[in-house]
C-alpha cells in the first residue's frame, strides 16, 4: 500500500528515516513550516528556512524516492514576536506561489494571544488570496477552546471548511471538526499527542471520510513511520482497507490536491530514484557512492 | 551582445511553438503587470506561478533557431531549456536593463528566495544578463550547490563561467564538476581555460582517489594535456596498462594531444588505439557521452 505523510518536519531527520520511510512505503510526504524548536530572532532565518523547505529539502527526498511538499506560514509560537512577525508576513508573498506547496500553514494557536489571533487572521485572508488550503495547528494547551475558535475565525473570513485542515485533533475534538465539515487531521505523536490504538478506535467510530493521519515527527521523540504503522494496525483490528487507503493516503492527497500543486502523478510517474543514477557528487551521497545496502550486520562502512 | 528586447523577443518566439495560447496570454499580461507596478511582488509571484502555467518540458528548437540563439549571444545554447524556465527568464529579461545596474538587488532577492528549478532558470539565464562582470559572485555561488541540477546549470552549456570567472572560481567549477562526475565536455570554453594550477591539483586529485582505490573520471585527462611532465606521463602509462577500455581511450588522446616527448613513445606502445586516434575515431566528446551512457 502506498502512503502519504501529510505532516513530517523531516527537515529534522536523518537518512535512515528517509530509507525507513521509503521501505515502508511512503511516496510523499508534506512538511509544514513550523518552529525549530527554539524561537529565531531575524528574519533572515525565516527565509532561509522557507528556501530550504522548497529547495534543498526536497532535493534531499526525491534522492530516496519521497516526493516533498511543504506548506508556508508564520507558526503561532512566533507570532508571538511582533515586530519580527510583521517582517516574516512581508516575506510570506515570495514563497506562497512556489511550486510544491500545498497549503499555507501550520498557522493557528498556540497560547491563543491577541498577537497569535492578529497573525492567524492575517494569513487566512492571504490562503483566500492565493486560493491555497489551510492547515491549522491546533494547541497543545486548552486544546478545544482553541480548536473552537480555530474554525469560528475561519469562518468569520469566510473560508470554506473543506479548505481546512485542522490538525492534531483527539477524541474531544473530532466530532466538531467533522460536524461542521472540515477536514480532521491526527498526529500520532508518542506521550504528547495520539497513540495508534486511540486512532484505530477514532476510524472505527467515526469511519474514514475527511479524517487523515500524520506523524508530525521532528526533532523530539517521535515516529516516521507513524503512518505505515497505523495503517497497519487499523488492518490488524479489523478496519476494511479501503477505510485505511483513504485515511492514510487518498484523504491527506484529496484535500492537498486542492491546491494544485500536489497530484498522484508526481510519484507514480517520478524519474526514478536519483541515487541510482550515480550522480557522484549528488551531495547525500558523496563521490560515487551507491545506495546503502542492508549492512546491519557489519561493521564494514562501504568505501 | 544582442539588445534585451531582441533576445526576450527570441525567446518568447521559441515558447510560442511549445507552450499554449493561455500560457503566452497569461505571460503577456504579467509582463505588462509587471512593468506598471511600482512593487516587485507581481515579478516575484509570476516568477514562481509561471510553473502553473508552463511545462517542465524541453523546449522544441528547429536548426533555425538554434543558429539564431548563437547570434544572440556567442556560445548560447538552450537545447536543454525547458518551456517553464523559458518563460522565467522573459519575466527576467523584463526588469533588468544594460543602462544602469540598480535590478541587481531584485535578482538577488529572487535568487535567495528561489525553489530548486527557480535556481536552474536563474543560473541558465546569466549569460544573457547585462552588467556581466557583476555577476561573478553569483555564479561562483552557484558552484558551491549541493543541488545536481543548479549545479548543471551554472557549469553545462553555459557561456557565461568560462567568459568570466576568475582563474579560483574556474578551477572550483572544473574541480566540482569532476568530483560530481559531470559531462566536462558540455562545460562551454572549458579546454582554453585549463591551467597550470588546475593540473597540479587534478594530479593530487588522481593520487587520492587511487590511494582509496578509487577511479577517475576519464574527461580529467583532457585537462592535463598542456602540462604533461614525467609525473603525469607515468599516469598516463598506468591508465593505459590497467584502465577501463574508456579509461584507455582517455588516456590515450592526452597522450595524441600532448606536446611531450615521451607521449609518442608511449602511444606507440599501443597501436590499436594509435590507429583509432589516426582515424578520428576517439574524441573527448565521444568519451564523455560513453561514460555518461555507462552509468
Amino acid at each position: 500500500m502506498m502512503y502519504i505523510d501529510p505532516h513530517i518536519h523531516v527537515t529534522s531527520r536523518t537518512t535512515d528515516d528517509y530509507e525507513a520511510m521509503h521501505k515502508a512505503g511512503i511516496v510523499a510526504v508534506i512538511e509544514p513550516a513550523f518552529w525549530l524548536g527554539q524561537p529565531r530572532t531575524k528574519v533572515g532565518s525565516f527565509q532561509d528556512y522557507f528556501s530550504s523547505l522548497v529547495g534543498w529539502e526536497r532535493f534531499r527526498a526525491k534522492q530516496f524516492g519521497i516526493v516533498h511538499y511543504c506548506t508556508i506560514g508564520l507558526n503561532s509560537k512566533e507570532a508571538n514576536n511582533v515586530p519580527l512577525a510583521e517582517e516574516v508576513m512581508e516575506l510570506l508573498p515570495l514563497y506562497v506561489g512556489k511550486e510544491g506547496v500545498v497549503a499555507i500553514g501550520e498557522i493557528g494557536y498556540d497560547d491563543q494571544t491577541e498577537a497569535e489571533d492578529r497573525f492567524y487572521r492575517l494569513q487566512l485572508e492571504l490562503a483566500k488570496e492565493v486560493d491555497l488550503p489551510v492547515m491549522i495547528h491546533t494547541p497543545h494547551r486548552d486544546k478545544k477552546k482553541g480548536t473552537l475558535r480555530s474554525m469560528d475565525v475561519s469562518e468569520e473570513h469566510g473560508l470554506d471548511p473543506g479548505m481546512v485542515i485542522v490538525d492534531h485533533n483527539n477524541e474531544e475534538t473530532v466530532k466538531e471538526v467533522l460536524d461542521r465539515g472540515y477536514w480532521a487531521a491526527f498526529t500520532i505523536y508518542p506521550h504528547t499527542k495520539m497513540g495508534s490504538e486511540r486512532m484505530v478506535e477514532i476510524v472505527r467510530q467515526y469511519g474514514p471520510e475527511r479524517i487523515i493521519v500524520d506523524s508530525a515527527a521532528d526533532w523530539g521523540i517521535s515516529d516516521p513511520l507513524a503512518v505505515p504503522k497505523t495503517a497497519a494496525l487499523m488492518l490488524e483490528k479489523g478496519i476494511p482497507k479501503e477505510h485505511v487507503e483513504m485515511t492514510c493516503y487518498k484523504n491527506a492527497l484529496k484535500a492537498y490536491g486542492q491546491s494544485g500543486q500536489m497530484e498522484e502523478k508526481d510519484w507514480l510517474e517520478k524519474e526514478p530514484i536519483d541515487q541510482t543514477k550515480k550522480h557522484g557528487g549528488s551531495t547525500v551521497l558523496r563521490g560515487g557512492q551507491t545506495p546503502r545496502v542492508d549492512n546491519d550486520s557489519s561493521n564494514i562502512i562501504e568505501n | 551582445m544582442q539588445d534585451l528586447s531582441i533576445t526576450r523577443h527570441f525567446l518568447k518566439g521559441v515558447l510560442s511553438e511549445t507552450a499554449s495560447a493561455s500560457a503566452l496570454d497569461w505571460l503577456e499580461v504579467q509582463e505588462e503587470k509587471i512593468r506598471t507596478s511600482p512593487s516587485q511582488m507581481k515579478l516575484f509571484l509570476a516568477f514562481s506561478q509561471a510553473s502553473r502555467h508552463f511545462p517542465k518540458e524541453v523546449v522544441k528548437l528547429s536548426e533555425e533557431k538554434n543558429l539564431e540563439a548563437r547570434k544572440i549571444r556567442h556560445g548560447f545554447q538552450l537545447t536543454t531549456w525547458t518551456a517553464l524556465q523559458t518563460a522565467r527568464t522573459v519575466l527576467i529579461l523584463g526588469v533588468v536593463s544594460d543602462k544602469d545596474d540598480d535590478w541587481i538587488p531584485i535578482l538577488d532577492r529572487l535568487f535567495e528566495s528561489a525553489d530548486m528549478h527557480e535556481q536552474e532558470a536563474l543560473y541558465s539565464a546569466l549569460p544573457l544578463l547585462p552588467f556581466p562582470e557583476k555577476l561573478t559572485a553569483r555564479a561562483a555561488e552557484g558552484i558551491r550547490t549541493n543541488i545536481t541540477s543548479v549545479f548543471d546549470a551554472v557549469a553545462l552549456d553555459n557561456p557565461y563561467p568560462s567568459e568570466y570567472l576568475d582563474e579560483a572560481a574556474w578551477n572550483q567549477l572544473l574541480l566540482k564538476a569532476i568530483f560530481m562526475q559531470r559531462p566536462l565536455y558540455r562545460i562551454v570554453g572549458a579546454e582554453g581555460r585549463a591551467n597550470l594550477p588546475l593540473a597540479r591539483t587534478l594530479v593530487d586529485y588522481v593520487h587520492e582517489r587511487w590511494s582509496a582505490g578509487r577511479n577517475v573520471i576519464p574527461e580529467l585527462w583532457r585537462f592535463l594535456v598542456p602540462f604533461v611532465d614525467e609525473e603525469i606521463l607515468g599516469l598516463l602509462e598506468k591508465v593505459l596498462g590497467e584502465g577501463t577500455n574508456l579509461e584507455r581511450k582517455a588516456a590515450a588522446l592526452a597522450c595524441s594531444d600532448a606536446d611531450h616527448p615521451g607521449c609518442p613513445i608511449l602511444l606507440s606502445k599501443y597501436p590499436d588505439l594509435e590507429e583509432m586516434i589516426a582515424r578520428g575515431a576517439i574524441s573527448w566528446e565521444g568519451i564523455g557521452r560513453a561514460f555518461d551512457a555507462e552509468r
